[in-house]
This record gives C-alpha cells, sequence and structure tokens, in this order.
C-alpha cells in the first residue's frame, strides 16, 4: 500500500475531520488565488487595454501622463520624421479635450442636447488603428456629407443625448459652438463607466476647440513593425529625438507597477501572506491532532518495522491529499469570488470599463500550486517530527498502562 | 544446550530510565539466550520490567549497559534503520492492544508488513491467504478491526506478526484484553506457531498461557529468577 493510499484510508477513518480540513483548505485556498490574481491583475488587465489600440509605444513631451503634461509642438513634423523610422510602422498624433455640449435648439433634428454636460473628446488621424471600436454606424471621414466634421460617440453619451448615427450634435469650447454629424457609436478602451466620450478627426478637434493651438499633440501613438520589436523601436525613437519621452508598453506597466499600482501589490501580498499562515495552522492542527490521537499507532508500526521514512511519507501524502483536495476545489471557488470582488472593485469612479482588478493567468494557477505544495511539506514538518521521534518503547508502556 | 545459534543473545542487560525523582532502574543484569524454536514465557508482578526486557529483545530499545546480539550482530552497534529492517523482517510484534489500523481489513493489516518489506503483490496475496488461513479468519478476510471480536483481532495480530517469516515472535500480554475462553484460543494458536518452528517469548500475567511454555521465567524488581527448566509437554 503506497502512502498515498495509506493516507486516504488514514482521512476517510475520520471523514468528519478530513471534510473540515478540505473545506478549510478551499476556503483559504480561495483567498489565496484571488490574491495571486489580484497581485497581478490590473497589471494584466491595463497591459491588455494598451495592447488594445494596436500601438505598442507611446511618445510624449514630458515624463507626465499623456493629457496632464505640456503638449509637442510641431507634431506633424515629428510624426512625419518619425514614420521615416524603418523600425516604425505607424505613427499618429493624438490630441485630448474635455467640451461642454451645447444645448441649442434642434436646428438640424437630431440635437437632443438638454444640459450642459462635459465630455471627453479624442482626436486623431483616420489612419489610427484601434483607439476605438464601431459598434453601430461607420468610422470617422475627414469630412462628413455636406463639409460637416463628423464624431462618433460612445454609448453613454449616445443614450444620455438620445442620438445615433446621423445625428447632429452641436460642440464647442468657446461660443460659436461648431455643428457635427455622429458617424459612429463606438467603445474606448479607456472609457469609464458612464463616462461620455467622442472621437473626432484632428482637422475636427479644432472645430471644436477653436483656441487651441495648430500642431499640437498630446500623445504620439507608435506602432512598431512586428519584425522589431517595441524595444528596437522605442531605441530609434530616442536617437532620433532625445528630447522626446518613449515609452514602450513594458515601461508604462513598469512606471504604474512602481506607483499607482503598488497599493494592490501590497495588499495582495499581506492577505495572500495571512492565508497561506492560516492554511498552514489549519493543516498543522488537523494533523498534530490526528498524530496525538494515535500515538500508540504509530509507536506500534515503528515497532513492527516501519522506517520514519515511511511514517514521514504517509503523513506528508496526508497533508498533501487535505492541501491538494482543498487546492483544487480552491480554484472555482477563487474563480467565482474574484468576479464578485471584481465586480464590486470596478464601482470606483472614473475607472476604464474595461479594466480588471482580478484576471486569470496561468502563472498565478502555477504560483498557486507551488504555495499549496510548500504548504503541504511545511504543515507536515511538526506532525512528522512528532512522529518521527516518537520513542517506540515509551509510547508503547505508555498506552498499555492507560 | 543447543548447539544452534541464537537468536538472542542478552548478557548483563540494564536499563536505567532518568526520571525527575532520580533515575528508575528497570533491568538489572538480565542475561536471557532465545534460540530458534524455543517457546519462553516471562511473569511477574507490574512494573517489573517484562516489557522493558521484551522491548530490548525486540529491537525497539536500546539497553544503558550490556550486551545483546541479534542474530549474532551486535544491536548496540545498528543504526536505526537497521533495528527497524530487523524489526520488519526477523521479528514479529503482538500486542496487549492488537494495534490493527481500524481503517484497514484484516487482509490489509497482514498484507500491509509484507508490502513495507517489499514482497511482490503475488506473493503477499498468497502469504496473507495463507496466514489468514491458518488463524482461522479467511471467512473474515474483508472485516475491519471494527467488525470482529477481541479473539478475532488478536488473530490477526499474530497473522500479522508471522507475515514476513520472522524468527522471533514477541508477545506483551497477548491475553490481556480477552476473556478466558478466548485467552486459551489465542494459546492453542501459540503452540502451534511454535511447533511450526517460529521461536516465541511472551509476557504475560496469565498463568494458563504461561504454563504452555517450554521455559517459563519469573522478574522480580528489574532481575530475571533463576529460569525453572521446565520439561517441554
Amino acid at each position: 500500500m503506497s502512502p498515498l493510499q495509506f493516507a486516504w484510508r488514514s482521512l476517510s477513518r475520520q471523514p468528519a475531520r478530513a471534510w473540515l480540513g478540505l473545506t478549510g483548505m478551499a476556503v483559504v485556498g480561495a483567498l489565496l488565488f484571488d490574491m495571486l490574481l489580484l497581485s497581478r491583475g490590473l497589471l494584466v488587465s491595463f497591459r491588455d487595454l494598451l495592447e488594445s489600440t494596436g500601438f505598442d509605444i507611446r511618445v510624449t513631451a514630458t515624463e507626465a501622463l499623456p493629457g496632464m503634461g505640456p503638449a509637442l509642438s510641431d507634431a506633424a513634423s515629428t510624426a512625419e520624421r518619425l514614420r521615416g523610422l524603418p523600425e516604425l510602422a505607424d505613427v499618429v498624433p493624438v490630441r485630448f479635450g474635455s467640451v461642454a455640449l451645447d444645448d441649442g435648439d434642434a436646428d438640424g433634428g437630431g440635437l437632443r442636447g438638454a444640459k450642459r454636460r462635459g465630455l471627453a473628446i479624442v482626436a486623431s488621424e483616420p489612419r489610427r488603428r484601434a483607439e476605438w471600436k464601431v459598434v453601430q454606424g461607420s468610422d470617422l471621414a475627414e469630412r462628413g456629407p455636406g463639409g460637416r466634421p463628423e464624431i462618433v460617440v460612445n454609448r453613454a453619451f449616445a443614450r444620455e443625448e438620445k442620438v445615433e448615427p446621423g445625428s447632429l450634435v452641436r460642440l464647442g469650447s468657446a461660443p460659436p459652438a461648431r455643428e457635427f454629424r455622429v458617424a459612429g457609436i463606438v467603445e474606448f478602451p479607456f472609457e469609464a463607466a458612464g463616462e461620455r466620450m467622442a472621437g473626432v478627426t484632428l482637422a475636427g478637434f479644432l472645430d471644436a476647440f477653436p483656441a487651441a493651438r495648430r500642431d499640437e499633440a498630446d500623445l504620439l501613438l507608435v506602432a512598431s513593425r512586428p519584425a522589431v520589436g517595441a524595444e528596437a523601436a522605442v531605441a530609434a525613437i530616442r536617437r532620433a529625438r532625445p528630447d522626446l519621452h518613449t515609452f514602450s508598453i513594458e515601461d508604462v506597466l513598469e512606471r504604474l507597477r512602481q506607483a499607482e499600482f503598488s497599493y494592490f501589490r501590497q495588499v495582495s501580498v499581506v492577505l495572500a501572506t495571512i492565508a497561506s499562515f492560516f492554511a498552514l495552522l489549519l493543516v498543522t492542527t488537523l494533523l498534530t491532532v490526528s498524530v496525538n490521537q494515535r500515538l500508540g499507532e504509530v509507536a506500534a508500526l515503528r515497532a513492527l518495522g516501519f522506517s520514519r521514512r515511511r511514517i514521514t511519507a504517509d503523513l506528508v501524502a496526508e497533508s498533501a491529499l487535505l492541501v491538494g483536495g482543498g487546492g483544487i476545489v480552491a480554484v472555482p471557488l477563487g474563480l467565482a469570488l474574484a468576479r464578485a470582488l471584481d465586480s464590486i472593485l470596478r464601482r470606483m469612479p472614473d475607472l476604464p470599463q474595461r479594466l480588471h482588478f482580478f484576471v486569470f493567468e496561468p502563472r498565478a494557477l502555477a504560483l498557486h500550486a507551488g504555495f499549496l505544495v510548500l504548504a503541504a511539506l511545511l504543515a507536515a514538518a511538526y506532525p512528522v517530527l512528532l512522529a518521527a521521534r516518537l520513542p517506540i518503547a515509551a509510547t508503547l508502556r505508555k498506552e498499555s498502562v492507560s | 544446550m543447543s548447539a544452534r545459534a541464537a537468536i538472542v543473545e542478552a548478557r548483563g542487560l540494564a536499563k536505567v530510565y532518568p526520571m525527575p525523582a532520580g533515575p528508575v532502574e528497570a533491568l538489572r543484569e538480565v542475561s536471557l539466550t532465545v534460540e530458534p524454536g524455543d517457546y519462553v514465557a516471562i511473569s511477574g508482578p507490574s512494573g517489573c520490567g517484562k516489557s522493558t526486557l521484551l522491548h530490548l529483545l525486540g529491537c525497539v530499545d536500546t539497553p544503558t549497559s550490556g550486551s545483546l546480539l541479534f542474530e549474532g550482530r551486535p544491536v548496540l552497534a545498528l543504526r536505526e534503520e537497521e533495528r527497524s529492517r530487523i524489526r520488519l523482517r526477523r521479528i514479529g510484534f503482538v500486542f496487549q492492544r492488537f494495534y490493527l489500523l481500524p481503517m484497514l481489513t484484516a487482509w490489509e493489516n497482514v498484507e500491509l508488513v509484507q508490502s513495507e518489506a517489499g514482497l511482490p503483490a503475488a506473493e503477499r496475496r498468497a502469504r496473507t491467504r495463507e496466514l489468514l488461513t491458518y488463524v482461522g479468519l479467511a471467512d473474515r478476510a474483508g472485516h475491519r478491526p471494527s467488525q470482529l471480536s477481541g479473539g478475532e483481532m488478536q488473530r490477526v495480530a499474530i497473522a500479522r506478526a508471522l507475515a514476513n517469516r520472522p524468527g522471533l515472535v514477541l508477545a506483551d500480554e497477548p491475553t490481556g484484553e480477552l476473556d478466558e475462553e478466548t485467552g486459551e484460543q489465542i494459546a492453542d494458536l501459540f503452540d502451534r506457531v511454535n511447533a511450526d518452528g517460529t521461536a516465541l517469548v511472551v509476557v504475560t500475567h496469565n498463568l494458563a498461557l504461561a504454563g504452555r511454555a517450554r521455559r517459563r521465567l519469573a522478574m522480580r524488581s528489574g532481575r530475571l529468577a533463576e529460569p525453572a527448566a521446565v520439561a517441554a509437554t
């Protein structure tokens, strides 16, 4: 009978104890698994968002986040120069702005703005990749029918303003407001829940913000050539324009890792440590109680010639069954719990809708398994010590007297 | 005296237990030889050192002083792993409280020690069947200890003790938990085991059981009384 079979029979001998151990391990394991998902979830999710735009490099004028610092001047010529680099596949200037929706009359038949409410504007060129995804209608053209500038809006805006493709909206950072034709309804990767967003061309941006300086960009989105890779492309840009600040997705993530997201990482490390400690405590207690209850049996087995190694293997196998069984149940339980926790955390204001706190990745599963193996070994350590160092004769004598 | 090599040869064994109130001498100058086929009974009052002697003879414990040879090998010089191997392959133990594993069937209890000794599965199966038939429990092979009577459990324990064909079986109060009639059945079984060539050392208060041994030794305050040779019946 192998140690694993022996351990299984030992556990089945006290089903209540086994169920208690498995349930406890499943709950604690689920918490541990969730903390592993949380520790990198935001970064993985943020990487997905960044990658979903189709650009793997961001170029700004300063270290500040795009839109928060000074804009790039000479955007068109800079973009043109960078397009000349063989490492780059595409360069697109982007501008950000925020505008109030004009509540003027619905003279175009489609304007429904009843109150002055904010609208975040993203301006880009028609050559853009996936800064937004069209879900209804069509994408922007440089100029719409009748020479009107076009706009794409997100669902929140379309729902609140009751607009659809073909509707007209009047935008303007300063009077007089300019009329835009809604070309389509789109999804922006970084839009927050309920946030009103719209996309326009760079020329349209100047229509909405007549006072804005021409030929500026808050950000250059750059796509490297797949054969070259982001790092080489970043190096090429830095060589060509050392005055600019160039970030690969890895650079952006590293910056977030060290600053904005470190809080979640610290929380997850603390909670994962506590969860591991409780898992350890639970299994150690169960095994120690079990060994103490059968000291006579262990001594008899040793007297019959069972080696210390065999007794150790039996206890480690018992620990592995408890921890492993509970750990396996912990995965689906943890995923369900993660989904619930994620939906709570995502209610925080101003977070991109598509950003998740708990993200499954195989690495988390491997780490979870690694933690469990370690927990099983450590949990078995004290009971093993107790059983292996058991004085056989003294124990048998004590048992027969009692 | 037989010319055959002794299974156990103890000379001047002493065992002292360090206790908070001062050391306790459990054995004093005990010498004993057990030869193949011997049947030795050791009797004496509680606490006189019988079980201590049995544990020393069975390589479960080591003496404080004296010499102990098991099949010619000095036990004190052996590492714990080697003593463990001797216990597994050359010595069988029968306990007062049986110590059958409750989650295993009678069959599995008997097979387990063979499995630990590394016997092939086919050989284990044949030996287990043979032993359960030998102790009269072939029809109870699939029963767990909780489904067996005290006498049946002790018979399974004897089958387990014989599983690896030991040269010596040590029994510590094997009838201590049994009624008189069941004790008699166990005594009969020990007679058969000994008649089939296995040496037996039995520590017992049961005079009827002790009376069946060819050598009866009395123990008092850690000393063996002059062995009273008993003519084989």
